[in-house]
């Protein structure tokens, strides 16, 4: 197999074409650099976890065996369990020093370097004009000594990036607003780098009371409420306990995601400075999140049927360096947990200030409620009845001078809102009864992320047009595009 | 609007104005012969146990039923399939479309295209056959043209390169 592209290493002199990150020879820093290491609290708020989930398992092992009142494999073997946690422990706390001992980082202008690794060592070198999103992140434990984690993100999927993790909350603070500050191409006139943080407005916040209601207006809580009540009532007649086990898996799966929906919408404020939006959210463990302007590549308004007596909508965008982050979940991708309209047109707004058409307010109106042909809306034609009779009307697209907007669902609604300059490739598609029909569906290839836009059941002479159009529109829009650098423009 | 249910115009995996290049017929043999390894052995193997055990009843039959209509209908399908396929190049963009039941067209942006890869397994590299496939940061884009001649793809492969870079832009 042979791979060639524009990442190959025979043009290392052409700056737009290498990778944001690189490991290996080619991260090679220069020699001046200034290395730091982490802070020495770092293994122990790492290892924390580890004990954590060996004091969890020791005690489910436990707890299992208790009904059959069948303690005795633990209290003999009670000196061997405990050495073994000790064992376990002590190589564990070895392993989490040397590894906090071998991790150093240092930055210059262009490029943050880190070094890590004990046996297999690994330095990588994540280059500031590629970062897509910085985020702070400070686990509960993490909270309790100061600490903060410091995420870089760059488009390049799963173990992307850098984590510097942990620094004391002002250096996080520092370190971020100067790498902010570099990566925006900021000059000032002394040649130093300005470090206090860019000036901010707070445009969204999400009340407590509005959270919990949102939760609660939730079909995995409504599943979770109902199983339980389902489980405690088959119990109660039938004067066993066994119903309230065989429920407890689903509590716990749809507890957590329940719970998290409620932590990690906690307390969540949106703000807007030059450095692009500002997210600051969480209950345990907060997150505050930097996403430079450009770099979200969609984004989603979406209302579920249990949340259209509220006026709520929730907003998600995609941002290359977010998805599939080595945690599992997609952190970082929600940027409105819940919120009126108001409030999902103001996180619209952050994103695209510009919507580029004459009168966003009814062309608003229409992507988030509406439906038919107004107000240049292009819906599926009257067969597309057949495949989707409740919202043929309602699924459609339109163009404006800066995006594609795109609608649909019925019940479910939801608005997708692509830039032009983010569209990565374009294509149709046709299963036997569209084709029989004259239908034809267009999808938009946007980077890894919550949303996949896709016009649904369009027909076929509209998707020909929308994929030409919004080919050479996508093209032009690319040409034209701001620097990665933000700040520069400006400057 | 009116109810256009009678026989349409131009499809539109068929725009006007492109000229599609074709995939080589080797890959319907690839495709045959993989068919024969991963349908065909089990297929004759359920044959044997159904003749060898008739005690077992009807049911060795009935799947092997169910295993020779899958071989049928796949065999049926698949020179079509091949010849289904076809990839564009146009000034600023590669077209790919493939597919006889669920068609799918895919246009790849030349200044999208971050890597491109050419594969060649053993059935593939003996047959003389390899694919390509552009990847871009989004991994929805599903640009991969099989059952290219080694010599187009390595010529297709370079001028993608070449293109790309002409036309890079960050994400």
């Amino acid at each position: 197999m042979t791979s060639v592209g524009p990442s190959a290493d025979d043009r290392p002199d052409a700056p737009e074409t290498e990778p944001a990150v690189e490991t290996g020879a080619d991260a090679v820093p220069p020699a001046e650099l200034e290395w730091r290491r982490l802070h020495p609290v770092t293994p122990l708020v790492r290892g924390w976890a580890v004990l954590a989930v060996i004091l969890f398992m020791v005690g489910r092992q436990s707890i299992e065996s208790m009904p059959e009142g069948d303690m005795s494999l633990a209290t003999d073997h009670w000196g061997f369990v405990v050495l073994g946690i000790l064992g376990v422990g002590l190589v564990g706390g070895v392993w989490a020093w040397l590894s906090w001992r071998m991790t150093r980082y240092a930055y210059d202008r262009d490029a943050v370097y880190v070094h890590s690794g004990i046996l297999f060592r690994q330095q990588r070198k994540v280059r500031l004009d590629r970062l897509q999103a910085v985020d702070i992140v400070k686990p509960l434990l993490a909270r309790f000594f100061g600490l903060a984690e410091l995420k870089l993100s760059v488009a390049g999927g799963g173990d992307s990036g850098a984590r510097l993790g942990f620094l004391r909350d002002a250096d996080a603070n520092q370190l971020r607003n100067l790498l902010l500050a570099r990566a925006a191409g900021v000059e000032t006139a002394d040649g130093t780098d300005p470090v206090e943080e860019a000036p901010e407005n707070a445009v969204l916040e999400v009340p407590v009371g509005r959270l919990v209601g949102s939760v609660l207006l939730n079909a995995a809580t409504i599943v979770l409420l109902v199983g339980v009540v389902a489980a405690v009532t088959t119990a109660i007649v039938i004067r066993q306990v066994a119903p309230l086990f065989t429920v407890l898996p689903i509590v716990f799966g749809l507890g957590a995601y329940v719970f998290s929906r409620f932590s990690g919408g906690f307390g969540f404020t949106g703000a807007i400075s030059p450095d692009g939006i500002r997210l600051r959210h969480g209950l345990l463990e907060t997150r505050s999140q930097t996403i430079p302007p450009g770099r979200v590549q969609a984004i989603r308004i979406q209302q579920g049927l249990l949340w259209r007596a509220a006026g709520w909508w929730r907003v998600e965008v995609n941002v290359a360096g977010y998805a599939e982050s080595t945690d599992g979940e997609q952190a970082g991708a929600v940027l409105l947990p819940v919120g009126s309209r108001d409030d999902a047109l103001r996180a619209l707004w952050l994103v695209l200030p510009d919507l580029g058409v004459d009168d966003p307010t009814a062309v608003l109106d229409a992507l988030l409620s509406g439906s038919g042909d107004d107000l240049g809306f292009v819906t599926s034609p009257r067969q597309a009845r057949w495949l989707d009779p409740l919202a043929w009307r309602r699924n459609g697209y339109a163009v404006t001078g800066r995006a594609l907007l795109i609608r649909r669902g019925r019940l479910v609604r939801t608005a997708e809102v692509v830039p032009h300059e983010r569209t990565q490739s374009l294509g149709l598609d046709q299963g036997p009864l569209q084709r029989r029909l004259g239908l034809t569906s267009f999808v938009l290839h946007s980077t890894p992320g919550p949303i996949g836009p896709r016009v649904v059941h369009l027909g076929d002479d509209e998707a020909s047009r929308l994929l030409a159009d919004q080919a050479s529109r996508a093209r032009a829009a690319r040409t034209s595009a701001g620097p990665e650098r933000w700040m520069q423009a400006l400057g | 609007m009116t109810d256009q249910t009678g026989p349409r115009g131009v499809s539109p995996f068929d725009p006007d104005g492109i000229e599609w290049q074709r995939v080589s017929s080797r890959l319907a043999t690839a495709r045959f012969v993989l068919l024969g390894i991963f349908l065909g052995l089990p297929l004759v193997a359920l044959v044997v146990l159904a003749v060898l055990l008739p005690q077992a009843g009807p049911w060795l039959w009935a799947s092997a039923a169910v295993v020779a209509v899958v071989v049928a209908w796949s065999a049926a399908v698949v020179s079509r399939q091949v010849r289904a396929i076809g990839y564009a190049e146009r000034d600023d963009d590669l077209l790919i479309r493939k597919g006889v039941m669920f068609r799918s067209l895919v246009v790849v942006p030349y200044g999208r295209m971050q890597f491109v890869d050419v594969t060649a397994g053993p059935l593939a590299r003996r047959l003389d056959i390899s694919s390509v496939q552009l990847h871009t940061a989004s991994p929805g884009t599903d640009a991969t043209i099989d059952g290219l001649q080694p010599a187009d793809a390595a010529r297709l492969r370079d001028r993608l390169a070449s293109r790309g870079e002409a036309r890079l832009a960050g994400l």
